[in-house]
């Protein structure tokens, strides 16, 4: 069957990816703990104030994921650009959107692991509760991380093969991640209170019509950007 | 499946035309009895009193910035379609051309909002997606000046192109629902039919100078294309 | 407190604004553009004249 052979073509470069940012650890290592930094500097900068601190909390905890977020994905294509193995992966058989499919999926294990380590840290530093029900803000940060790095793995793919990528990924991606940022950090907020207005499933419905859209439409621009 | 080589070599070393300075004329002429006539007629309106007169330069200014974009969305999709060179630089030069009426679009709606709102800048939706799409082509414009391949540039700033004009509706309703506090937006259907007219005319005034604008800057590119061509042709046929 | 002397101010800045900004953009165009056109014009003598040796 087609689609078992592209799933395992899938499967082999995110599994590639995952084992050698894990052997290597020194890149997600420098990128979590950069992410947690960040976290630092803003409860630096806004506190000391608790109360202020804690309203903080949930803006400051997106913005150190993206800025962190931002150097994992031009990695991911750095480290196969400086070997010289982006053109063989070219070249092997078979459609070229697995190959974003396996970045895709490499990526969202990286930061998904990044993630929880910078969540905890947030909400160890910023003092938030923690509300009894909690699950909804893990399928909000989850909806909000799927966007962050199919944007992300999409523009990488380009920005990393220009010549300013460490300028030009960030400048692509953060304007069209607002939609994300507003969605992620209001639901998040409204769940954390009592969510009396009921708006977090409004922000919820967009960040999933945001994900799915972004989601078919970088697929079908994918084959185009990533012609040699 | 894509061909493996773009089919854009149709432009090569032909002299491209050229626009005279009539279009020019024209089309500045316009603005200016356009910008007189709304002048000279509007009264002076309840609530805003003169400022009103403002509208006549932004309202038309952000119009074109939005139809620039769809020029690039347009433009972007058809490359990628038919992977024409000339397409690709027609998109490219509707976004500098956009890019420019987009910042005007802002600094007008600040010199409105400061005297009418009493603050340069409130976080509206269509003042914060106006400036949203701003950076959207600040960085379509960014990768084509950092990516050096011809055909690498058209395709991946094509892709941007698409992608960024996608999310403009949805930074939009986002924005829209975080705060809101814009008056409705000015159009002829709502607007009181003493200013109509006077809208309408700087609307089209504003057209003419933006197509004058693209069509040089389609040409300026299209000469730069050709000296680019003509020296690689140079370097691996010559000598 | 909104006057009308105030507001004056704002509309001849934002006239004085477009103004500059269209006549900028066209200056950098007929620079840009005669640049481009040299460029041009030296490449394609370049040209014709190695063809015509």
């Amino acid at each position: 069957m087609a689609w078992r052979d592209d799933w395992r073509r899938v499967r082999a470069i995110a599994r590639k990816d995952v084992t050698t940012e894990l052997r290597a650890k020194a890149g997600f290592n420098s990128v979590a703990s950069l992410g947690v930094t960040i976290l630092v500097l803003l409860g630096l900068a806004l506190g000391p104030d608790a109360d202020a601190l804690r309203n903080a909390a949930v803006g400051a905890v997106w913005l150190a994921l993206l800025f962190s977020g931002v150097l994992a994905f031009n990695r991911s294509f750095q480290v196969e650009l400086e070997s010289g193995a982006l053109e063989p992966l070219l070249l092997y058989p078979g459609p070229r959107w697995t190959i974003f499919a396996g970045k895709l999926l490499g990526n969202l294990m990286f930061l998904t692991l990044m993630v929880a380590i910078v969540v905890v840290a947030g909400v160890v530093l910023f003092g938030v509760r923690i509300p009894a029900d909690w699950p909804p803000l893990l399928g909000v940060l989850a909806l909000g991380v799927v966007g962050l790095v199919v944007l992300g793995t999409f523009y990488a793919s380009m920005a990393s093969r220009s010549r300013a990528r460490e300028v030009l990924l960030p400048l692509l991606l953060f304007p069209m991640l607002v939609p994300v940022l507003l969605a992620a950090t209001t639901a998040s907020k409204a769940l954390l209170g009592a969510d009396v207005m009921h708006e977090a499933g409004a922000w919820i419905r967009l960040l999933v019509a945001y994900d799915l859209v972004f989601l078919t439409a970088t697929f079908i621009a994918f084959e185009h950007v990533i012609e040699a | 499946m894509i061909s493996s080589s773009d089919q854009s070599r149709d432009i090569l070393t032909a002299r491209p035309p050229r626009t005279g300075v009539w279009p020019a004329f024209v089309s500045f002429g316009a603005v200016i009895a356009a910008q007189a006539y709304a002048i000279l007629t509007s009264p002076a309106e309840g609530d805003m009193g003169h400022l009103q007169k403002i509208m006549y330069v932004h309202v038309p200014a952000a119009w074109m910035t939005f139809l620039s974009f769809f020029v690039v969305l347009v433009f972007s999709v058809r490359y990628l379609w038919r992977r024409r060179e000339n397409d690709d630089l027609i998109a490219a030069s509707a976004a500098e051309v956009g890019a420019t009426f987009n910042g005007l679009t802002l600094m007008l709606g600040m010199i409105w909002g400061r005297p009418a709102w009493g603050v340069w800048w409130v976080w509206d939706a269509r003042l914060t997606s106006t400036l949203v799409l701003f950076l959207i082509f600040v960085g379509y414009l960014a990768l084509r000046a950092f990516t050096d391949d011809a055909q690498q540039k058209a395709r991946w700033s094509a892709a941007v192109g698409a992608i960024g004009a996608l999310n403009v509706p949805i930074v939009y309703m986002s924005v829209k629902w975080w705060r809101t506090l814009h008056q409705p937006p000015s159009s002829p259907a709502t607007l009181d039919p003493r200013y109509t007219m006077g809208l309408r005319l700087n609307a089209i005034a504003l057209l003419l100078v933006m197509i004058y604008f693209i069509r040089r800057r389609y040409e300026i590119a299209r000469l730069e294309r050709a000296v680019e061509h003509m020296a690689e042709a140079a370097a691996m046929g010559g000598q | 407190m909104i006057t009308a002397a105030s507001n004056l101010n704002f509309i001849i800045a934002a006239y004085t604004v477009t103004w500059i900004v269209l006549l900028g953009y066209s200056l950098r165009l007929v620079r840009k553009g005669g640049r481009a056109r040299a460029d041009y014009e030296r490449i394609a003598q370049q040209r014709s004249g190695e063809k015509s040796q």
